[in-house]
């Protein structure tokens, strides 16, 4: 094989190589086969919070209900990061935990009088309005869904997760392919609508 | 507009805008009145949509190149030969709100070569900036000259810090290359409807405002839904004998003030201004 050649092929393995790398939408993560072709269960980046909030506990085994902590999101475009005294309030009161780490270090927050800088997972573009609280009303309240599978739709099954990672693509087209469907109105009803379909319900 | 909304609606989509009951069924449709004899001329609305929108200062020069931003504008017009036929003829000027028409058949829209403007089914004519790629076209052929294109890359200039702490954060600051223009303050518009509809009603009359209207000291623009007949703007509608699937309307009597801006290039749109109509000639 003369030089030129070879150098030919260098430059064909690292464009191919590259390409690949930049056609890619979505971080990669998390074992194979996680992500379909289309993107739509695209795994995000693991974010590594200043205390590994262990969501499989408290919404896993102790089955609290999301909307405890995530308080706004049945009133709010947002659903909140629960405030610290949010924390206190269960765990000033549970002694048989306060000698764990990371139970440790939520009270070295409290004493120093600093909020945990919390850092975000689901983050959408600036340019998108995203309602949680038309989401929670239909899905949770109207039509009586579990609240693991209402907010599952979007954030996964974060009850089994430690710190909560993205599991969905959370594109335009990911958003579509859900607001086409059709769901049922109410409870017990047979009437269906599908999510609204005009540009600037969404984006603004 | 996905596909199969596409090949479901194409009927509706095909229909020619507007049409006698179009928005019989529908809950919102909006719609303005302006009453050009309370208006002053202040400018107050102007400043309430550059707070509300996000809307970049272009400074002295970029103003005179025809580059500023404002999404409404005051026209001033010097009240031809009867003020001039007075002791003062400094006085008698008229003033002219002119902001997006929000034409039913807006000739904006056909022109898109991507569909960045539609219209929402509320009535609005909308712009997507994201779809955006400036060709310009729909400025051009807009005959109120009311959309506005982003020579510059203004969030890096127009709000130096801490300036962009004023920034509403439910409205996009647009980027260089894209057309904007009068939204409705639709921001306000979603809030609203979405309190609403979890409540399990419609908006009232006079719940939402856009930024000028509520800003108008002399209550001279009145905003509201005009698919409820009950609301002030439907009821003025009415009352002015304005019907908005019309392109010349006809008044049953001399005092009638209601007149939509340049009806006969059949754009129907939506604000109707109210004016003393006065025969100079005479």
């Amino acid at each position: 094989m003369n030089y030129g050649k070879r150098i030919f092929l260098w430059i064909m393995l690292f464009w191919i190589g590259s390409a690949q790398v930049f056609a890619e939408p979505f971080v990669q993560g998390g074992p194979i086969g996680s992500q379909t072709s289309d993107g739509y269960d695209a795994l995000g980046p693991v974010v590594e919070q200043p205390i590994e909030f262990p969501h499989n506990t408290h919404a896993g085994r102790m089955q609290i209900n999301c909307m405890y902590c995530h308080t706004y999101a049945r009133r709010s475009n947002v659903s909140g990061i629960p405030r610290l005294d949010k924390c206190m309030g269960c765990h000033n009161l549970i002694e048989g935990v306060k000698d764990r780490p990371r139970i440790k270090k939520l009270f070295e927050y409290w004493e120093n009088k600093q909020p945990i800088p919390w850092k975000k997972v689901h983050d959408l573009p600036d340019f998108v309005r995203f309602n949680h609280e038309r989401h929670i009303q239909r899905f949770y309240f109207q039509e009586k869904r579990p609240i693991r599978e209402t907010c599952g739709y979007c954030h996964g099954d974060v009850a089994s997760m430690t710190t909560a990672r993205r599991v969905k693509a959370l594109s335009m087209g990911w958003c579509v392919s859900c607001h086409q469907k059709d769901h049922l109105e109410k409870v017990g009803s047979t009437v269906t609508s599908h999510g609204p379909n005009d540009c600037w319900l969404c984006h603004k | 507009m996905s596909l199969s909304n596409l090949i479901q609606n194409w009927n509706s989509f095909r229909t020619r805008r507007p049409y006698e009951g179009q928005y019989d069924e529908a809950p919102y449709k909006w719609a303005m009145v302006i009453d050009l004899d309370s208006c002053i001329g202040c400018n107050a609305c102007t400043v309430a949509c550059y707070a509300e929108n996000n809307l970049p200062v272009v400074g002295k020069e970029r103003f005179g190149k025809g580059q500023a931003m404002h999404w409404i504008r005051i026209e001033r017009y010097w009240g031809a030969d009867e003020a001039k036929a007075t002791e003062f003829p400094e006085r008698g000027a008229e003033y002219l709100p002119m902001l997006c028409q929000q034409c039913e058949a807006a000739p904006c829209e056909p022109v898109c070569p991507v569909g960045a403007t539609h219209h929402s089914p509320d009535g609005l004519n909308t712009q997507v900036y994201n779809r955006c790629v400036g060709s310009r076209y729909c400025s051009a052929n807009c005959p109120y000259k009311v959309r506005y294109f982003n020579w510059w890359n203004y969030p890096d200039q127009a709000w130096p810090n801490p300036l962009e702490l004023q920034l509403n954060p439910d409205v996009t600051v647009r980027s260089k290359g894209v057309m904007e223009k009068c939204t409705f303050c639709v921001q306000r518009l979603r809030a609203g409807m979405d309190k609403a509809k979890t409540e399990g009603r419609i908006l009232a009359d006079g719940e939402v405002l856009t930024a000028c209207a509520q800003a108008c000291p002399t209550s001279a623009i009145t905003f509201g839904n005009w698919a409820d007949k009950k609301s002030k703007v439907a009821r003025m509608w009415k009352n002015q004998q304005v019907n908005l699937a019309k392109n010349s309307q006809e008044k049953s009597e001399e005092g009638i003030r209601g007149y939509r801006i340049l009806e006969d290039l059949n754009t129907y749109p939506s604000i109707v201004y109210l004016e003393r109509l006065r025969n100079l000639e005479a």
